[in-house]
């Protein structure tokens, strides 16, 4: 079991109105792994990240990360994980290298905010405000902030939804070469494609409920075991392979 | 200490932010400090003041007397200088008397060991008799005193002059507490809320839950720099208006600090309550004026409440902005101590308390 860094077990959450968001959902993410949770919008997937987190209070069951119980001590947890929030923005009237060691200091960390910001290819940035950034490179420096505190496990949120196909394959590379270099990363999304390329295993949640977790390989030779069979042929390539390879892979921020 | 490490740099963050922040900057800082130089160059062209030039021939203690308590009006402006310079000035209209202190004036004759009669030369502008006359009248009074002193008859009538202190007060006396009052409150209230509901809204205040560092850190963090600049406030307009605006502090300047600092707290509840009420930015805004402006309008910041009817005080007089602007003129003009505002205190301490827990019970990080 010590492969394991993130343990979820029976995890339930009803918000005070009475609506139950996560209906006993469990799981393991392994060390090193990016584990994907997939879902439709109000699945649960935010909520369910938010109580592994330390953000939002557990209704019932359990979520240890690295052997500690985040219910007990949800401040011990944070200082060992990075979280990017979805849509999360940041103080106005800082700069990039400001608000880096304002992190810095909010984990009582040092890591060199140049260092970091040339991690997420944003060191020409560092001078400028967080507003003045486009959509990608926000999401890259908000990644950046996650690895502030040289965490274990980083959680991303939705991390490329309004991105646009060059910010993406982009952002793609910045997370598997985040999990290169040992870092956990459990990322929600609801794009197949990038759930494809970046996960080791999946889980599908909806309505609250975990349906099916395993490698997308496999789920994808489950359902073709069940005889399914797709309603249009496979197109060798897709309208996205025609788009980027007319507008090239080069960032446009 | 990692909780003060990121308390401190919380709070240094803060006051860059603040001072960054040009709209923050403009309405608390640069606005206020507008508002005392419109007023005090208003009051000060009202005010007249009467400009006496004294030449003094005489070396004794009485002419030296004498002109101390010319100088000590404030509605004369007293130059000493040669007479063949003030009768220049006189000539050009620069002044509204000349007066002349002869070289025996309280000379004391060796034999009789009393003082020998002397007379006072004064000219007066006639462009401007006025003022020229009124100087005349007071220069009377205090010789008529010196006289009967000197003589020692009995004074058998004499003048209860109580109330030539407030006549010394001008607008600006009673406009600067009540401009400091309704600075500290929209510091409080706006700056507080406008800060609050944005960082919500934004998900900046989510951001920084998701670190180990407790988002009431942040909070306190605020509430810091709003101190601070509430602090820099009443320097800023008590030293601009004592300095050109002749802004009289006839009290102790800690207590009038203490009041500011304590008004702050408690138009930091009230801002930390509407930014708890406020879904987004378009919700604070009526709701910080709705707060406000019957206080802005009732609480005497820009003339007397004692016109109104009484059932009306029986209200506005417990108002928390009434209070503060009370406590703050009081010290101001009569230099009031601290025994005797024990009830704006209490009014300012329970409303405090009351808007904090109204705060704390509203409040979400969301």
């Amino acid at each position: 079991m010590a492969d394991y860094l993130i343990e979820v077990s029976d995890l339930r959450k009803v918000y005070s109105g009475g609506f139950e968001a996560v209906k006993g959902v469990s799981f393991s993410v392994k060390k090193g792994e990016v584990f994907g949770i997939l879902g439709p919008n109000g699945a649960g997937k935010t909520t369910t990240l938010e109580m592994i987190e330390g953000m939002r209070p557990i209704t019932s069951g359990k979520a240890t990360i690295d052997g500690i119980d985040v219910a007990k001590d949800p401040y011990a947890v944070k200082q060992r994980i990075g979280i990017q929030l979805q849509a999360s923005s940041f103080f106005p009237n800082l700069t990039l290298l400001e608000l880096l060691k304002l992190f810095n200091d909010l984990y009582a960390d040092s890591s060199d905010p140049m260092e970091l910001l040339k991690e997420v290819d944003l060191e020409d940035k560092a001078k400028s405000e967080a507003k003045q950034l486009s959509g990608g490179q926000k999401q890259r420096f908000s990644i950046a902030t996650t690895l502030v505190n040289k965490p274990v496990a980083i959680f991303l949120d939705e991390p490329t939804t309004g991105l646009d196909p060059q910010a993406r394959r982009n952002l793609w590379s910045l997370v598997q070469q985040i999990q290169k270099k040992g870092t956990t990363v459990i990322l929600t999304t609801h794009y197949m494609d990038e759930a494809q390329v970046l996960c080791h295993r999946v889980a599908i949640m909806d309505e609250g409920k975990i349906i099916a977790l395993d490698t997308p390989k496999a789920l994808i030779n489950q359902l073709l075991g069940r005889g399914f069979k797709p309603k249009t042929t496979v197109a060798p390539a897709t309208l996205e392979d025609v788009f980027i390879d007319l507008t090239g892979k080069e960032l446009r921020d | 200490m990692k909780g003060f490490r990121s308390l401190w740099t919380l709070t240094a963050v803060s006051i860059k932010m603040y001072f960054r922040n040009r709209t923050a900057v403009f309405f608390t800082l640069f606005l206020p400090l507008v508002f005392i130089a419109v007023f005090g160059l208003l009051s000060k062209s009202s005010a007249p003041i009467i400009k006496l030039d004294i030449t003094n021939q005489s070396h004794s203690e009485l002419a030296s007397g004498f002109i101390t308590a010319l100088d000590k009006i404030s509605t004369f402006d007293v130059t000493q200088t040669s007479e063949q310079n003030a009768a220049n000035q006189l000539g050009k209209g620069k002044i509204d008397l000349q007066v002349i202190i002869p070289a025996d004036f309280g000379q004391m004759n060796s034999k009789t060991h009393q003082i020998e009669p002397t007379q006072l030369t004064t000219h007066y502008n006639q462009a401007s008799p006025g003022n020229g006359q009124t100087a005349n009248l007071v220069l009377g009074q205090i010789l008529a005193g010196i006289n009967s002193g000197i003589s020692h008859t009995p004074q058998i009538i004499s003048l209860d002059s109580t109330g030539v202190k407030t006549n010394n007060l001008t607008e600006i006396d009673f406009l600067l507490p009540g401009i400091l009052g309704m600075t500290i409150m929209q510091l409080g209230i706006f700056s507080v809320a406008f800060a609050f509901v944005s960082m919500k809204t934004t998900g900046m205040l989510r951001r920084i839950q998701a670190t180990p560092t407790h988002p009431v850190n942040f909070v306190i963090a605020q509430a810091i720099t709003r101190l601070i600049i509430g602090v820099l406030d009443v320097a800023l307009l008590v030293g601009l208006g004592v300095v050109f605006f002749g802004f009289h502090l006839l009290g102790s300047l800690v207590l009038f600090m203490f009041f500011a600092i304590l008004g702050t707290l408690v138009f930091l509840a009230f801002g930390f309550a509407v930014a708890g009420f406020a879904k987004d930015e378009n919700a604070a805004a009526p709701i910080a004026n709705i707060v406000s402006f019957p206080m802005l309008l009732l609480s005497g910041v820009f003339f007397p409440s004692t016109g109104f009817p009484t059932w009306l005080r029986a209200i506005t007089d417990r108002l928390p902005l009434t209070y503060l602007v009370d406590a703050l003129r009081s010290i101001a003009n009569q230099g009031t101590p601290i025994t005797q505002l024990g009830g704006d205190v209490l009014g300012l301490t329970i409303w405090g308390i009351v808007m904090f827990f109204v705060a704390v019970k509203v409040f979400s990080w969301e």
